[in-house]
């Protein structure tokens, strides 16, 4: 496969060199995002994310399966990121590469580690029968800044998901299917969102928010957090890079929480309109004895 | 559950791709990229002749010996249709992301399915042929495919997970836009009068003549009027007319 094509020394130091007079390529704020959409498939658990000219798309599913033997009674949540060629043609199938592994890392930790889906109500009977909920994150096409448009696209799937609802009568477990019984929402706790910072110069002296793939070719350093609209901090990754100065993080970090107001609304939003669009004559449409034929 | 909706397609979805085509049809939702022809890897490397690279990757799950299935059949029909002798030493890259499916109402489907799915091949060939037009890669000719499922009584044009559940046998096939067999194929029991009728029918719905008004009226000698799938030739057609006028907005 080619090898994905690295700016040319006049292209970053053009890229630098604007960057320290404060100037995009694209002509946005530092600490500027990109338009961000968000869309949702006919089915349940589908989401789009655009973010400039990147774009991820999540699938949400789930089966039921036997739970793992040493946590009798948690469900399975898994995150899986594979990046295709259709991302670019230097990605090649069954074979991780870097950003792929970070990705997927990365997701695990904002979304999984920080509880944000209730695993034990994934437990249908202690140490026999479990939920395994699993979100496929494709990546369609990549220009920067993966890691907020792909977690945005995990939460916003796994809060647009409905699994088959189940009921245990004497100890008979039922699971019904769609056309018995509505499926229901996951036990979601709270929305964890990342924001990704990169670095420029010496000692990071420019901080930008939403680089783009020519931006984080040239960056000096990146540094993730991921939070909730409440301000609770998931996690902040520092992979290597330079050096950041600590107070500059710290401006960093709450510049990053207004950022995850904004991605929260947003999906908020999504998530409301996209009920509504479902939503066909609510309550007395759900009373009426009589078919669709 | 019955989703017959008219076929639709966006091109140029994808920034990075040279071409790429978002197609849905009867319920399914195909992405596609195409990127060639770039440079192949030594071991794909064909002193004569271009290498077509078919991936198939599921909404859900990883990819497994079902998708291996499917890009194989794809790949060999493809091949067939991209001129491949133009490009020696070089690689023509197709990527087919399922975006959604229909699902079956009546059963909890699994995420890992044991059987091929047939129903979701014509719709994987559209969006292959739609990208590659959008890359402006060279081809001998477009194809059309169309599945058909058999069940006792009838026969069922882009058959719905529950068709096909119920149907005795699923035959998917493909003509050229030179009315050429393309692919042909079947899965179940079947005797060879029916598969005939099903040539016929699908050779029907593949290659249909330009409308001019008395075409249309032959069809009802066929058992059921669902048997009648819409025009996927004109479709083609008439989008990729639209998009060469799109195109060339600026002349």
């Amino acid at each position: 496969m080619p090898r994905e094509h690295e700016p040319s020394l006049n292209e970053k130091q053009f890229v630098t060199q604007a960057l320290q007079e404060n100037l995009r390529l694209d002509g946005r704020e530092l600490d500027q995002y990109r338009p961000l959409e968000l869309t949702f498939g006919d089915q349940h658990g589908v989401a789009e994310v655009t973010l400039g000219k990147t774009k991820v798309l999540a699938r949400a599913t789930a089966e039921l399966t036997v739970p793992y033997p040493d946590r009798p009674l948690d469900g399975i949540f898994t995150i899986s990121t594979e990046l295709s060629p259709m991302t670019a043609p230097s990605f090649e199938v069954n074979r991780p590469t870097e950003t792929e592994v970070l990705l997927s890392r990365l997701l695990e930790k904002t979304v999984r580690r920080s509880g944000a889906l209730d695993t034990e109500s994934l437990c249908l009977v202690a140490g026999k029968q479990c939920w395994s909920v699993r979100v496929d994150v494709h990546v369609l096409s990549h220009d920067g800044n993966l890691t907020d448009a792909a977690c945005v696209a995990v939460v916003a799937a796994l809060r647009h998901f409905r699994r088959p609802d189940a009921s245990i009568a004497q100890g008979v477990l039922t699971v019904y299917t769609p056309a018995e019984r509505e499926p229901v929402p996951l036990s979601w706790l709270h929305s964890p969102y990342c924001v990704t910072w990169s670095f420029f110069g010496d000692e990071g002296a420019t901080a930008l928010l939403d680089a783009t793939w020519l931006e984080e070719q040239v960056r000096a350093g990146s540094c993730t957090f991921s939070m909730n609209q409440h301000g609770e901090i998931c996690q902040i990754a520092k992979l290597g890079g330079v050096p950041v100065d600590a107070v500059a993080l710290l401006q960093c970090a709450s510049v990053s929480l207004t950022r995850v107001k904004e991605i929260s609304d947003l999906v908020d939003r999504r998530l409301a309109e996209d009920l509504k669009r479902r939503d066909k004559g609510g309550f007395m449409a759900e009373l009426r004895a009589e078919n669709d034929r | 559950m019955t989703v017959s909706s008219a076929p639709e397609v966006a091109f140029g979805v994808l920034p990075r791709a040279d071409g790429s085509a978002r197609y849905s049809h009867a319920g399914y939702t195909v992405l596609a990229s195409v990127n060639g022809p770039i440079e192949a890897q030594r071991r794909d490397e064909h002193a004569y002749e271009a290498h077509v690279d078919v991936i198939v990757r599921p909404a859900a799950g990883v990819g497994g010996t079902r998708e291996r299935h499917l890009e194989a059949i794809l790949q060999s029909s493809l091949s067939q249709l991209i001129l491949i002798k133009n490009f020696p030493r070089c690689l023509i890259q197709i990527v087919l992301q399922v975006e959604s499916s229909p699902e079956n109402d009546y059963v909890n489907t699994k995420l890992v399915q044991a059987s091929l799915n047939f129903a979701l091949m014509p719709t994987l060939m559209q969006t292959a042929i739609l990208a590659l037009l959008s890359a402006g890669v060279p081809m001998r000719a477009t194809a059309t495919a169309t599945a058909i499922a058999v069940s006792h009584d009838k026969t069922v044009v882009d058959p719905s997970p529950r068709d096909v559940e119920t149907a005795r046998s699923v035959h998917v096939l493909a003509f050229t836009s030179q009315d050429d067999l393309l692919l042909a194929e079947s899965e179940g029991d079947f005797t060879v009068k029916e598969w005939d009728d099903i040539y016929e029918a699908a050779k029907k719905i593949c290659c249909r003549p330009a409308p001019d008004g008395a075409s249309m009226q032959l069809d009802d000698d066929d058992s059921s009027p669902a048997a009648v799938g819409p025009d996927l030739r004109q479709f083609l057609r008439s989008t990729m007319e639209s998009k060469v006028a799109a195109d060339l907005h600026w002349k």
